[in-house]
């Protein structure tokens, strides 16, 4: 025991010191961190608006369908998508789209957006599609005897209340979403997991910089919760009695 | 009568127009037709003031200051400009009914249907509603009520009706109608709530 805790600080100690050191200090490495972790969160905000707009539309307009029968076309077509989107990995997807739909393009963030924009939209479509079922009918119809048409009941009326029913469940997908952008680093990405394999190539020692990025992603994910609660404490506000 | 619920047969006509005919816009008549829910469905996640003032403001029938002195003025004849800031959770069954009135009413309608707007209520609660509709009845406001209250009925109705299964079974004036009914069905319906 006396001989591991020889010297100013413990052996094990001084190690871990000198891990971080290495992963962190050393040329300056946390700036790729930093990177990496602006690239994350850049690749999970914009797949989030993209998801959501793309969940929302897909939701609207198979909920218009069930009424306004010209939309059925459309409606097959986007169950298709939903369909064909959730029974593929979005790993598989991601390969797809960047070796053989957008091989040509040479901003991969802009790939890794659109991937995950895509397969987020199939799950958050589905969400949606929930929270709208969740709704009172008799919010439609007293949305309608005003003279308000289908579009602006949907935004005004429906959606809102919608989206308050389903945060919990629209905060989960944003979640995964955000730790899915993991894989993005197989293409030409440096987002925060391909830093730290970068950096564990560089230093020999890959246990540091994951362990980083794992407390890292931790954090991030924890930020996100926190702020979810915000805005569901937010949408509530009329639910005091 | 406003198609919420589509007709299996028949037509409706409503200020010269056919209302069931394919190629009218029921929008912009309904906009002309308030409504009255049985449910009160007012919009929970709105205050009191943005239930009323949501639909003339976005339809454009009224600018933001038009429909919120509008909205006032009409809050303030049922007493309840106190609750304008409220969201309708907080409110008592009652308030809620008058203030689905008042909403239907910002519209400046020409017409209103109510669907059996006392139903849901507290039999305390049902005093003020039928008192402010009686109240717009004589103001003169044309109005389409589906109701199991026979005393407001007699005592407010132009005309009353009686309907069995989807049929007008018997109709007429009201102190005929609860004096003296005609048919067997009807006799035998008062016989019981009266």
């Amino acid at each position: 025991m006396l001989e591991i805790f020889g010297g100013s600080f413990p052996l094990w100690i001084q190690g871990i010191q000198n891990s971080l050191y290495r992963t962190f200090v050393e040329k300056d490495r946390y700036m790729a961190f930093l990177k990496g972790i602006g690239v994350t969160l850049e690749i999970s905000f914009f797949a989030v608006l993209l998801g959501t707009a793309i969940g929302v539309m897909v939701a609207v307009v198979k909920h218009m369908a069930g009424k306004h029968h010209f939309l059925r076309p459309l409606e097959w077509l986007l169950d298709a998508y939903v369909l064909v989107t959730r029974g593929t990995p979005v790993y598989v997807q991601l390969l797809i789209l960047n070796t053989v739909v957008f091989a040509s393009v040479k901003n991969k963030i802009l790939v890794a957006v659109v991937t995950f924009g895509i397969n987020s939209g199939a799950y958050v479509a589905e969400i949606i599609r929930a929270g709208i079922n969740s709704v009172d009918k008799g919010q439609f119809e007293a949305g309608n005897s005003l003279g308000l048409r289908d579009g602006a009941v949907m935004r005004l009326i429906i959606l809102p209340q919608a989206v308050r029913n389903i945060l919990p469940a629209l905060g989960n997908e944003f979640i995964a979403l955000l730790k899915e952008t993991s894989i993005a680093g197989t293409m030409a990405v440096n987002d925060l997991t391909k830093a730290a394999e970068r950096i564990g190539g560089a230093t020999y020692d890959l246990y540091t910089p994951l362990l980083s990025i794992a407390v890292i992603y931790f954090v991030l994910v924890f930020g996100m919760t926190r702020l979810l609660g915000v805005f569901e404490r937010r949408l509530s506000k009329s639910d005091n009695r | 009568m406003n198609l919420l619920e589509k007709p299996t047969g028949g037509e409706i006509w409503f200020e010269g127009q056919n209302i069931t005919d394919k190629n009218t816009d029921i929008s912009i008549l309904r906009q002309k037709m308030g409504m009255v829910f049985q449910q009160f469905n007012l919009f929970p996640h709105l205050t009191v003031l943005e239930n009323i003032t949501l639909a003339p403001v976005q339809l454009k029938l009224q600018s933001p200051q038009e429909a919120q002195n509008k909205a006032k003025g009409l809050l303030e004849r049922i007493g309840l400009w106190d609750k304008a800031g409220a969201y309708p959770g907080q409110l008592s069954g009652g308030q809620k009914q008058r203030i689905a009135i008042v909403r239907a009413l910002a519209m400046n309608p020409d017409v209103m249907l109510f669907d059996e707007p006392t139903s849901a209520l507290d039999p305390e609660m049902v005093g003020e509603v039928l008192e402010l509709m009686k109240e717009l009845a004589k103001d003169g406001m044309t109005m389409v009520v589906v109701t199991h209250e026979m005393g407001f009925a007699r005592e407010a109705a132009t005309r009353v009706l009686f309907m069995d299964e989807g049929k007008i079974l018997e109709q007429g004036a009201p102190d005929v109608f609860f004096g003296n009914p005609q048919h067997p069905r009807l006799q035998d319906f008062l016989s019981k709530v009266l």
